[in-house]
């Protein structure tokens, strides 16, 4: 009995030996995956910030003007240019050129295809040709 | 790690001495009384030895278990070279941003080589070499400092990856680096003056970066903080880059053309009071910052103090309206100079007439905004100007600011020069915020650099004159660019108002004849101002297309022209292409109905 219980105990005893050991080589593990994960977090940071300043270099506007006046041949914006809204005329009706051509032409009429056979299809006559 | 290790082994050892259990006397006599009492045969003491055993080991486990405890708690010591470094690298800054966003400052992160003299083996060898990676490192001051007997020595600050990969293929013992923050300005001299620079060491040395600084920054980087760019919350300043920097151009063009010494140009929104685009040149590159000792680089918007010239009529003009001296309809005598002891006050634009007081102002009459302050007297003009913050330093969050240069004895004829900007220099933005108060609406904001709300802005801020007198102010700016001299900066599409101010400089104690001052202020638009526009030139010359004239309206008048014309789109401000229908409600209901018809004729500058 008293054996037993021995065994059992020493059983218990390296079991969770082994336990702790795993519970610590894993600890380790992951503490150094979080170093390594803040590295490269304070890596990829700095890498914004470098990024950031570039960025804001080369788009400042003194760079821009230079490219826009060699590159773009545009001309400074004149305050005339610039109107509200409620200024611009009115939208111009929306005409359908090519159906009215079609239709002078005597196109628009229903049309009996050959694979539909005699049958008129009135979907076809509501809308002219487009 | 080792020697906090070490450390905490001492400290075991004497606590373990200190131990209850210690007898007095030397060591080998408590281990001789223990061991002879535990291990001799004498049965009835046995308990009681088991016990003292048992309370030692206890004792002694017990101290193991505290210090564990003690050790698990502690951070890491930091490295040696990192502690000797800390206080060297330079620190972390916030970045600056402009009113949308744009960066203005930032830090990035660089490399840094360093040595510890102490560690390092051949001291030739490695100056030759490090010398040999690094041509800008000078050799025998390198020697000297790899001489000295301090643990940690900056090498070079600042490489670039490539020679840093060199230096590490030297593989030199007692030689690392750091990485450091080190402050940009992406976009190079546009706003420096509003910036300042920081130094090497990441410690603001001028402009806001010095303020930030004193806002507690410092503090915290002396107490140890580890602050990283990332807990720093960013500055946003009230300047918007894109305004700042077409402001800084057109100003470098209109100093090119009229050959000016120098020049500034701001852009003060008078509601909020805050300067929305700057520039003063000559300026400089903060990311390459000039020896601060130089005074050609000052801020001539806030540590330049001038004579103003005639700009400072409106305030003259504004004072004597308020303090109800004269009305727009009040007529002032200007048929004959103005005599006053030895001096006599002439005008430039002599009419030799009786003027109403619209017509002082378009006419820029020296003698008569001379009589109007002579109406209010000298102490009511001084408390006036004091009001208005003229005769005191203005302080902003810029560090470098100057203070007015105000006659010490004050008389009359004081009076009767300062009325039309003689006599008194003041910081240009000075002036700025007075005359933003005068069109505001009569409140006066102090200028920020800084971007705050209008109602932050009016919270604490003082009425200095009556909501009528402002708009009086704004009709006579407009009236002054309808007819007067401000003809050239009325932008067609922004009801712009505007006054001209031409000072004599001051050359060995006198007026000089050809070296002038001059400035432009415009508001617009003027039925309800949004933005100031303030322009200034050192020494324009004429130009033969404008018959050799040097006055403001030539010059500083263009400028300023161009300035609106560039920047009204960019801040936002639709071009109406209609008048106004009725610009000045107030002046209105007073009975002064033509204030709202607009003016023709006139045509002098």
């Amino acid at each position: 009995m008293v054996r037993i219980l021995n065994i059992l105990a020493i059983a218990a005893l390296i079991g969770s030996a082994i336990y702790a050991y795993t519970i610590k080589y894993e600890t380790i593990f992951h503490a150094e995956t979080i170093v390594k994960l803040q590295h490269e977090i304070k890596r990829e940071q700095d890498e914004i910030g470098m990024l950031r300043a570039e960025w804001a270099h080369v788009t400042r506007p003194e760079r821009i003007q230079a490219l826009a006046d060699k590159f773009l041949g545009l001309q400074m914006i004149a305050l005339n240019q610039i109107v509200r809204v409620d200024a611009l005329p009115d939208k111009a009706p929306r005409v359908d050129a090519i159906g009215r051509k079609l239709e002078a032409l005597g196109l628009g009429e229903p049309t009996n295809t050959p694979a539909n056979g005699s049958v008129f299809d009135p979907a076809a006559s509501s809308t002219p040709a487009r | 790690m080792n020697d906090g290790f070490d450390a905490g082994l001492e400290t075991l050892k004497n606590k373990a001495n200190d131990a209850p259990v210690r007898p007095a006397g030397s060591r080998a006599r408590v281990f001789k009384t223990l061991f002879t009492g535990i291990f001799a045969a004498k049965p009835g003491k046995s308990a009681v030895r088991i016990r003292l055993a048992a309370f030692v080991f206890l004792a002694v486990y017990g101290i193991i278990a505290a210090k564990l405890i003690e050790l698990g708690l502690r951070p890491d010591p930091p490295q040696s070279v990192k502690r000797a470094a800390a206080d060297a690298v330079a620190a972390a800054r916030p970045d600056i941003l402009d009113r949308n966003g744009e960066i203005l400052a930032t830090d990035v992160k660089v490399m840094s080589v360093f040595a510890e003299p102490r560690r390092i083996i051949d001291r030739d060898e490695a100056v030759e070499l490090l010398t040999a990676v690094l041509p800008d490192v000078d050799a025998r001051e390198l020697r000297e400092r790899l001489g000295s007997r301090k643990g940690f020595v900056w090498v070079k600050r600042a490489i670039t990856p490539k020679q840093q990969q060199e230096v590490y293929r030297l593989g030199l013992p007692g030689v690392g680096f750091l990485a450091e923050n080190k402050r940009v300005y992406p976009n190079g001299p546009v706003a420096a003056h509003v910036l300042g620079f920081a130094s090497l060491d990441g410690i603001g040395m001028s402009g806001l970066e010095k303020y930030i600084d004193g806002q507690g920054l410092a503090e915290l980087h002396g107490a140890g903080f580890n602050l990283t760019p990332e807990t720093l919350k960013p500055i946003t300043t009230s300047l918007d880059l894109k305004a700042t920097y077409a402001v800084r151009d057109e100003l470098a063009k209109g100093i090119a053309k009229f050959k000016a010494k120098a020049g500034a140009a701001a852009i003060l929104d008078v509601n909020t009071g805050e300067v929305v685009a700057m520039a003063s040149l000559p300026d400089f590159d903060p990311n390459t910052p000039p020896d601060p000792r130089d005074l050609n680089y000052i801020n001539r918007l806030s540590v330049g103090v001038y004579e103003m010239g005639s700009t400072f009529k409106a305030i003259s003009i504004a004072m004597a309206l308020d303090l109800g001296k004269v009305t727009l309809r009040s007529r002032i005598d200007a048929r004959e100079s103005l005599r006053y002891g030895h001096f006599t006050i002439h005008d430039f634009h002599a009419t030799h007439r009786v003027l109403s007081v619209p017509e002082v102002f378009v006419h820029s009459s020296n003698i008569g905004a001379a009589r109007m302050a002579l109406m209010v007297g000298v102490e009511g003009h001084k408390a006036f100007l004091r009001k208005l913050g003229q005769l005191t330093r203005l302080r902003t969050e810029l560090p470098e600011s100057a203070e007015p240069l105000v006659p010490k004895n004050w008389g009359e004829l004081n009076t009767m020069t300062i009325a039309f900007g003689q006599g008194l220099n003041v910081a240009p933005l000075q002036a700025m915020m007075a005359v933003g108060a005068l069109v505001n609406g009569g409140i006066l904001v102090t200028p920020t650099f800084l971007k705050r709300s209008e109602e932050d802005a009016k919270k604490d801020a003082p009425r200095v004159i009556k909501p009528e007198t402002s708009e009086a102010l704004r009709y006579l700016m407009r009236l002054n660019a309808e007819i007067g001299t401000a003809k050239i900066a009325n932008i067609q599409g922004y009801f712009v108002g505007g006054k001209t101010g031409t000072a004599d400089k001051i050359i060995h104690g006198h007026y000089s004849k050809d070296k002038v001052f001059t400035t432009f202020m415009a508001i617009l638009p003027s039925d309800k101002p949004k933005y100031l526009y303030l322009t200034l030139l050192d020494e324009p010359q004429g130009l033969p297309e404008n018959g050799g004239y040097h006055t403001a309206a030539y010059n500083a008048g263009e400028v300023a022209g161009k300035i609106i014309e560039r920047t009204g789109p960019l801040l936002g401000l639709a071009p109406r292409p209609d008048l106004p229908t009725l610009p000045f409600p107030l002046l209105a209901k007073l009975g002064y109905a033509e204030a709202n018809q607009p003016a023709r004729g006139g045509g002098e500058h």
